[in-house]
């Protein structure tokens, strides 16, 4: 159930990339077009097959791991700042771009690098399962080191969320509201993250779930907002065609 | 508030004896599916009576006022209060009239054109603005068990039920069929409003109670606008940066 659920959000994730590839062309919102190719990526890099293939071409350290931590990184930062800026969150802007927001990155970074160095990082493993089983040491280190690689998407979510709900009740077309609920509760599950150390070993399964629902959210989310506006442009269209 | 279709059928054999279903429907204008259905549900709905009467020659209001529910319409007929009748003129109208009065142009010789038909695209909110006496709203609502937000709706998207209307005309001490009018159910003429009142009611207003309320009536437009323009600007910001 868990590989469907990892395939299927490749799929739409990567769908919805290739989707944007013609606007990105014309050199409308490329940023947006970055966060989806960003997200299909780190999606590539979260699923055993071609996580191993991809580390492997890397030396086979797990370097891919790291990739993803700021793939992941790069694409709510980009996101955080596209929606803010859209939605009018001033208050979620400045968080995120800011001075502290930008040193939360860099402490959160710059501490992910040091315990991944740490690590006896050999041998290629999705999540770093095997590193984790090695010993006690290395299963503490990939357990801070996964802390930080949650931090900073957590941050971005949490700024996001508040403007988000608010967004909802606001009067705006109806597509859109439903995509503001669909990024608060995206949102929301990116928060929940944040309590994965306390989810016990044998439900494992629902740290897949929050994992891959908020990339759903975010994506189905974002892809509504660029389906409203199609779809107010050809009501516009339709429109003045039917006045002239 | 729809008819009991038995109601309706009895109304139907006095006012149309030997017609058919299809005769009716016919010479009334209204689908034979939307009748059939609305008669198979048991639930009449109001401007399929009022078709129905203008078709046969006969008076909406008196038609509406057989049924019990409707049965406040019945009665005396109560004239319009002049606050009612200039509330059923168009902003544009009422700004029309202004601009000829000597008091904003001196130079005379222009006349204000024919009234447009009520309603108008504020009528029903410029109506219960025109009797509230400050608490109408709260006393529909403590009548009829509508939410006063509700209430405020139907006003905002220039509505309101005929149960309402009724309800809020009988709560403010005015005719009962003043909101049918504003809402568009039934014309002046139908509701026994004498030809020219609104005319008349505005030709009685001093150049100081005109320019007021029309200043009333900008303001109250300008919000809304601004408002609307609000919203577009905060939607296109929302495309612009995510579309």
């Amino acid at each position: 159930m868990i590989e469907t659920l990892q395939w299927t959000t490749l799929a739409i994730c990567g769908l919805v990339a290739a989707a944007r590839i013609p606007s990105a062309l014309r050199g409308e919102n490329r940023s947006l077009f970055g966060i989806f190719a960003l997200m299909t990526l780190a999606i590539l890099l979260s699923i055993q097959g071609p996580y191993v293939v991809i580390d492997q071409a890397m030396g086979g350290i797990n370097l891919a791991n790291l990739l993803l931590r700021f793939v992941v990184f790069g694409a709510i930062f980009f996101l955080g700042i596209r929606v803010s800026r859209g939605f009018g969150a001033d208050g979620a802007y400045r968080l995120i771009t800011g001075r502290s927001g930008l040193l939360v990155l860099l402490t959160i970074s710059a501490v992910m690098v040091a315990l991944f160095l740490l690590m006896d990082t050999s041998g290629s493993s999705a999540g770093l399962v095997a590193i984790s089983a090695k010993d006690g040491r290395n299963f503490a280190l990939v357990e801070y080191y996964g802390a930080a690689g949650r931090a900073y998407p957590a941050f971005v979510a949490l700024a996001l969320v508040p403007p988000m709900v608010r967004a909802v009740q606001e009067r705006l077309p109806l597509l859109v509201r439903i995509a503001a609920g669909l990024l608060a509760l995206g949102g929301a599950a990116v928060a929940l993250t944040l309590l994965f150390p306390l989810i016990p070993p044998a439900l494992s399964a629902v740290e897949f779930i929050i994992n891959y629902s908020a990339v759903l959210c975010y994506v189905v989310g974002l892809a509504l907002i660029w389906t409203a506006r199609v779809v107010n442009r050809q009501a516009r269209s339709r429109k003045t065609s039917t006045e002239t | 508030m729809s008819i009991p279709a038995k109601a309706f059928q009895r109304w139907l054999q006095s006012i149309a004896p030997d017609a058919s279903t299809a005769d009716v429907c016919r010479v009334s204008g209204i689908k034979r599916t939307t009748l059939a259905q609305q008669l198979v549900r048991g639930k009449v709905a109001v401007n399929t009576v009022v078709s129905i009467s203008r078709a046969y020659h006969a008076n909406p209001v008196a038609s509406l006022a057989g049924f019990d529910d409707y049965s406040v319409l019945a009665g005396p007929p109560h004239p319009p209060t002049k606050c009612e009748l200039v509330s059923q003129i168009s902003t544009a109208d009422l700004l029309r009239a202004l601009l000829v009065r000597s008091a904003m142009d001196p130079v005379q010789g222009a006349s204000a054109p024919v009234l447009g038909p009520a309603p108008h695209a504020t009528s029903v909110k410029n109506w219960v603005d025109a009797i509230d006496d400050g608490e109408v709203r709260q006393r529909v609502s403590a009548s009829t068990g509508v939410a006063p937000q509700n209430y405020s709706a139907q006003l905002t998207a220039n509505r309101l039920s005929p149960e309402l209307a009724m309800a809020t005309a009988v709560a403010a001490g005015v005719g009962p069929v003043g909101g049918l009018v504003a809402t568009g159910l039934v014309t002046e003429e139908e509701a026994g409003w004498p030809a020219g009142a609104r005319q008349a009611a505005l030709d009685s207003l001093s150049d100081g109670e005109l320019t007021v309320l029309a200043g009333d009536r900008l303001q109250a437009l300008g919000k809304v606008l601004r408002r609307h323009e609000q919203d577009q600007a905060q939607t296109e910001k929302i495309w612009e940066n995510l579309g």
